[in-house]
């Protein structure tokens, strides 16, 4: 029985993941004790970089190297409200100065020894779903039949301003899709294809690579 | 009772209870608003909220057999964001409630800030099939001198709209997406607060730029340098 849940466990989908990087500026000796948030963004319409993203991102940075600190997203946007709402937030490098024109603005930033802002734009959708499954309860027990299966695609761009050279200074972008597959007979196995998670690895290590000192 | 009476009685409780399968949903809005990280305005604002503001709630009754009523609640949300905006946005804010506060005010008010919500729209995945939950609201502001406020025998207190020197209009968006786990209910909520705090951020960045405004403060600051 212990070997079937262990196997259950680890039974995960196959996820494809393409991750482009550009970089330049690159602190070589880490960021030492200054900070970097990482923010989503959330303008479009039809969709919104997910909160829950982000903070993936950013766990996987603090795990990665302590030494670094990140600064959470939302303490970042409650502590500068208003000039980083999706009406407010600056969109180009430029806006940069404008933004420190803003005495108190400056002062928190300064306060915050932050570094770097990284933007990071996108979304996990779902991109198909077939199959059916039925479930049942009756006096000598319970059980489901049938088979299910969706996808998933994940598109994010983290882009990355110095704030100390007002500029640009990098972009990763991590594609990531898979399938799931939900068979059943009796108990429902979950073949979950970890698109969403690959794709916050992935653009975790291209940070933690650009940010520390010891990648 | 017989057991007849308590059958019917469970019958007619049933019956009830189906009928009423899709009352009102209803909403509260909550949430934890921050102060704005702005230098204040050297001005006294005072700030008359009307009962119609302080209580403001929207009702919209269901046209589908599978939708029900939704009763939102916004008065106080809108009450306790403004008061934390506008307190970080000007050096003193006086909440002018009724007749007593009126003359209990100490210091010259410069202008009486007057805001209602004019227009709140919904949408929920039921409503669109896009998963995301919607809130829009339409904002109007009215600037009037201290003395155009009147008040009235049984402690009330009210104004003319003709004798606002600035009037203006600006709007709002919230939006949140699907989560699991998450209800109808709570979605609604996070993205009133969301619009709430999108209605901040506009009327933070877009408020000295209002022509009226921008005059106002222009001539503020002339009597201020001449003093």
């Amino acid at each position: 029985m212990a070997v079937l849940i262990s196997a259950i466990v680890v039974l995960t989908g196959c996820v494809n993941a393409t991750v482009d990087e550009m970089t330049f500026l690159e602190p070589t000796e880490g960021i030492g004790d200054r900070s970097v948030v990482i923010l989503g963004r959330r303008h479009a319409p039809d969709y919104e970089t997910e909160f829950e993203f982000i903070e993936c991102v950013g766990d996987h940075i603090r795990t990665g190297d302590p030494s670094i600190t990140v600064i959470g997203e939302r303490q970042f946007l409650d502590t500068l409200y208003p000039w980083f709402e999706p009406r407010t937030a600056p969109l180009r490098t430029e806006d940069i100065d404008t933004l420190l024109k803003e005495a108190p603005v400056a002062k928190e930033l300064s306060a915050l020894k932050l570094e770097y802002m990284v933007w990071i734009d996108g979304t996990t959708v779902e991109t198909n779903s077939s199959g059916s499954m039925t479930c049942g309860v009756g006096p000598g027990g319970a059980g489901c039949f049938g088979f299910g299966t969706w996808g998933k695609a994940s598109d994010y761009e983290a882009t990355i301003w110095g704030l100390s050279d007002k500029a640009e200074v990098g972009r990763i972008a991590a594609n990531t899709s898979g399938q799931s597959y939900m068979p059943a007979v009796v108990v429902p196995i979950p073949i979950i294809a970890p698109v969403q998670g690959t794709a916050c690895d992935s653009l975790g290590d291209q940070l933690l690579k650009y940010l520390s000192a010891q990648y | 009772m017989t057991s007849d009476r308590k059958g019917l009685l469970l019958l007619i409780s049933l019956l009830v209870l189906l009928s009423s399968g899709c009352g009102t949903r209803q909403v509260v809005v909550e949430g934890r608003f921050p102060s704005p990280l702005m230098e204040p305005l050297p001005i006294t604002l005072g700030v008359v909220y009307s009962d119609e503001f302080a209580n403001h709630e929207f009702y919209d009754e269901a046209v589908g057999r599978n939708e029900s009523d939704w009763l939102v609640r916004t008065g106080d949300a809108q009450v306790e964001f403004w008061n934390t905006l506008l307190g970080g946005m000007f050096e003193r804010v006086v909440i002018i409630k009724d007749h007593d506060t009126l003359h209990a005010i100490d210091a010259p008010i410069d202008a009486v800030l007057i805001p209602y919500v004019e227009d709140l729209q919904y949408t929920i995945p039921l409503h669109t099939n896009i998963k995301v939950y919607e809130i829009w609201m339409r904002y109007r502001f009215r600037l009037v001198d201290v003395s155009s406020i009147h008040d009235h025998d049984n402690g009330d207190i009210s104004y003319y709209p003709t004798e606002s020197f600035a009037d203006f209009q600006l709007s709002a968006y919230g939006k949140t997406p699907t989560a699991f786990l998450q209800s109808d209910e709570e979605a609604v909520n996070l993205a009133a607060v969301v619009a709430l705090r999108d209605a901040g951020a506009h009327f933070a960045t877009a408020f000295e730029r209002v022509p009226e405004v921008a005059t106002w403060l222009q001539t503020i600051e002339d009597k201020t340098r001449d003093q």
